[in-house]
């Protein structure tokens, strides 16, 4: 079942994926399930689908005015539905955020009501769009390297979550999306192939015909899902297996996926040429899990090599002030190792280093290719891809998992190392760590310089935001869930990102409607870690699914909503003025269909609308630091709070 | 033609101009009107509402802004089908699309913007943070 897309072989030249193998390796693994004992591949409908209206039945049905038919008249005992839910806790699922419906009403039942306690390890989560419930998938697994579940209402829930599945797949994030099928009710809520929908953008998908295939899919889903490189999944399961009785079926054990790393002989090679250099360098991407972060630190520090970070850029980083994290004494790589880095030889083409040759030796482990890559950001500038024309990533890269690789490098490392090494690179790991300091706070007082700008203007300008923001969380367990690229990303060079969820990234694909849905997403892990969630809301972004708002406090998640509220989809309304400007028209008329005013949208009570204690608009930046105080001590109480900020565009 | 041939000139002293203050030059234009236009125009979506944005109008010391004539050129070399200016993310602004007064009073209102860059030792904020960064030690 499993697809061959993972099938590493010990040879390093093997391991090479490109963007195009990754999607070609998806539809290879759907195609294997055709062939799948366990599960039935749904081959493309071969006419095209006359869909009838619905009945006059089926929609008193759809609106409640009908009692749905029990399966064969029968009392079910031990229901389908309830193995399903056992199999989502064998495999750790902590949460299962859905807008309801009636293809999946056997399995929302069971979480509810089986186990000890029911609807605990997974609860289920209200949200009120499915693009919601994805996103808080997506902000979930971002902050905590695992999947949790997103039920979807058959082909009306799938088309309602297709574009944040589609950013799910852009940021390579896991999640077990399941679909119920109701073929007896309305038929267009139905389809033979409903995974075809998105087919493109999961990473694996199939269609149980039988309870065991049904657990054992659920289980080969989570496998997929959390194997490198990592997406979503989907499994769609029939109405009637989630209310079918169970009888004795014994439900199969769990066996969590085993992610392949570095041969031993790679690992040596590896390990010398750590040893040999004299300056050796760690370019670093988003790894899984902590677990890889906490490897590289390890690692980092047995060769005293200093070490570049993502963390200002997404999750999942090396620790942005780790004594080693930063260009170090000298930026004369002579041997430069890429752990999931979107370019392994990242370090050797940015502005720090003053020279550059071709000789220096470069590897990589990791599939960070798949991943866009980000130059470093000088104060007051905001981060910018790298252009095609400098991507082309120089060395060998070994497309395999860089996190199980480690310790296998380390375990050399350890086996090689001398007394006289490890006394050089106590002195070398001495000279980095005062280096980087001094670079960091170096770096900091030039952003600080840059941020006061504007300070005291109306409204308020972005940087503002970030700065007051900042002391007040300082020393709370924070996460930043939101994309910070349209509010400055201010955050980059004035707070520290340390751990693995400090800050999520990006949306994945650009897309709008997606800061509530993974800031609450992110709450859900943080609520019961003692966690601290910031979403810094773009307007034009919180009116596309506002309603994460109401999920927020229905669930009572801690989430600091700070709108950045420049009454625009404006980097929509600049692209209108450049192109008026080139066509010679002016740009008086550029705000048309770009602009949120006449009137003005009242964050602050749409908040309380849904329940959320709130504040503003506050124009005047004398009164935004109170108003933050405000809603940390409330978020820190348990109760999401948002501040309405009238901003500056930037 | 005389007039692109001023322009081109004025630029090419523009681009060696030595940074300049606001208040230096002397301007025609109405800053009350400038304000409307500013905003009617969309400036602020690129320069902020008062000058700081993602492209800073205060104190930048940038060529363009030297005097009311360069503004002007700046705006015009920019707006045929083939620019005499590099294009940019800045938009071109022919004479029908806004007028030669209309320039100046946009030119008179940035001159006339506020400097808001308070010493960063006087903002709690700011200071906390560096104090803050240069005590902190990194713990897992």
């Amino acid at each position: 079942m499993s697809s061959k897309k993972h099938e590493h072989t010990k040879d390093p030249s093997a391991h090479k994926l490109d963007r195009r193998g990754f999607l070609k390796g998806a539809a290879t693994g759907a195609a294997a399930l055709a062939v799948s004992p366990a599960s039935k591949a749904q081959e493309p409908s071969a006419y095209r689908a006359s869909f009838t209206a619905p009945t006059y039945q089926q929609m008193q049905r759809d609106a409640g005015l009908v009692e749905p038919p029990a399966p064969d008249g029968r009392t079910v005992i031990r229901p389908g539905s309830d193995l399903m839910v056992q199999a989502l806790k064998d495999m750790g699922i902590e949460f299962v955020a859905s807008n309801n419906g009636s293809s999946f009403e056997g399995i929302q039942e069971s979480i509810a009501n089986y186990g000890s306690p029911p609807n605990h390890r997974p609860e289920f989560i209200t949200a009120l769009h499915e693009e919601s419930s994805v996103d808080m998938a997506n902000g979930y697994a971002k902050a905590e390297g695992k999947p949790m579940a997103v039920m979807l209402h058959g082909t009306l829930g799938i088309q309602h979550a297709s574009m944040s599945i589609y950013q799910a797949y852009n940021s390579g994030t896991p999640m077990l999306l399941i679909v119920g099928r109701d073929v007896g009710f309305i038929q267009a809520h139905t389809a033979d192939d409903m995974a075809a929908m998105c087919r493109s953008f999961t990473k694996w998908d199939a269609q149980p015909t039988t309870l065991p295939e049904c657990i054992d899919t659920l289980h080969e889903a989570y496998r997929q899902a959390v194997t490198p490189p990592t997406g979503p999944t989907m499994v769609v399961i029939d109405i009637e297996l989630q209310k079918e009785e169970a009888q004795d079926f014994n439900l199969p054990q769990f066996r969590p996926t085993a992610i392949e790393g570095l041969d031993t002989a790679t690992a040596k090679t590896i390990a010398e040429k750590l040893l040999n250099a004299s300056n050796p360098r760690l370019e670093t991407g988003m790894f899984r899990t902590p677990e890889g972060i906490e490897a590289a630190v390890q690692l980092a520090e047995l060769i005293g090599a200093s070490t570049s970070t993502t963390s200002t850029a997404g999750p999942m980083g090396f620790p942005q002030r780790h004594p080693l994290c930063g260009p170090g004494a000298r930026s004369n790589y002579d041997y430069v190792l890429g752990l999931e880095a979107s370019s392994p030889d990242l370090s050797l083409r940015r502005p720090i280093v003053n020279s550059i040759t071709s000789q220096r030796d470069v590897m990589g482990i990791g599939f960070g290719s798949l991943r866009e890559d980000y130059v470093p950001t000088p104060p007051g500038s905001e981060p910018t891809p790298l252009a095609q024309s400098q991507r082309q990533p120089q060395g060998t890269v070994l497309e395999i998992d860089a996190q199980t690789s480690i310790p296998v490098i380390i375990a050399e490392l350890s086996r090689l190392i001398t007394p006289a090494k490890q006394r050089e690179i106590a002195q070398r790991k001495t000279r980095h760590t005062r280096a980087n300091r001094e670079n960091f706070l170096a770096t900091l007082r030039a952003a600080v310089e840059e941020k006061k700008k504007g300070w005291d203007l109306s409204p308020v300008s972005t940087a503002r935001i970030y700065a007051e923001l900042w002391p007040l969380i300082m020393n709370e367990d924070w996460c930043l869930a939101s994309p910070s690229n349209f509010s400055g990303a201010h955050h980059r060079e004035l707070w520290e990102h340390n751990k693995p969820y400090s800050f999520l990234g990006t949306q994945g694909a650009a897309g709008m409607g997606y800061g509530p849905g993974a800031s609450a997403g992110a709450a859900l892990a943080a609520r019961s870690r003692g966690r601290f969630v910031v979403n810094v809301q773009p307007d034009g972004d919180l009116n596309y699914a506002p309603g994460a708002l109401w999920t927020a406090v229905h669930h009572e998640l801690p989430m600091l909503t700070v709108m950045h509220n420049n009454r625009a989809w404006h980097q929509e309304y600049m692209f209108i003025q450049y192109l008026a400007g080139v066509r010679g028209r002016g740009t008086d008329r550029g705000h048309i269909g770009c602009v949120l005013r006449d009137p003005f949208i009242d964050y602050s009570k749409m908040a309380q609308a849904y329940g959320m204690d709130s504040e503003g608009p506050i124009e005047d930046p004398a009164l935004l630091a109170a108003a933050l105080g405000r809603g940390v001590e409330s978020v820190k109480t348990g109760k999401p709070y948002l501040i309405d900020v009238v901003t500056q565009p930037r | 033609m005389k007039t692109l041939l001023t322009s081109v000139i004025g630029l090419l002293i523009g681009f060696n101009a030595p940074a300049v203050t606001a208040q230096q030059e002397t301007t025609i234009g109405d800053a009350n009107v400038g304000a409307q236009l500013y905003y009617d125009h969309g400036c602020y979506a690129c320069h902020g509402y008062s000058g700081y944005g993602r492209v800073d109008l205060n104190n930048t010391g940038s060529p363009w802004l030297v005097n009311e004539e360069i503004f002007r050129a700046f705006l015009r070399a920019r707006a045929n089908v083939a620019p005499v200016l590099p294009s940019t993310s800045m938009p071109n602004y022919p004479a029908n699309a806004l007028s030669d007064k209309g320039v100046s009073d946009i030119f008179a209102y940035i001159r006339s913007l506020p400097d808001n860059q308070p010493d960063s030792a006087d903002i709690p904020a700011l200071r906390t943070i560096l104090e803050s960064a240069e005590k902190r030690e990194y713990k897992p």
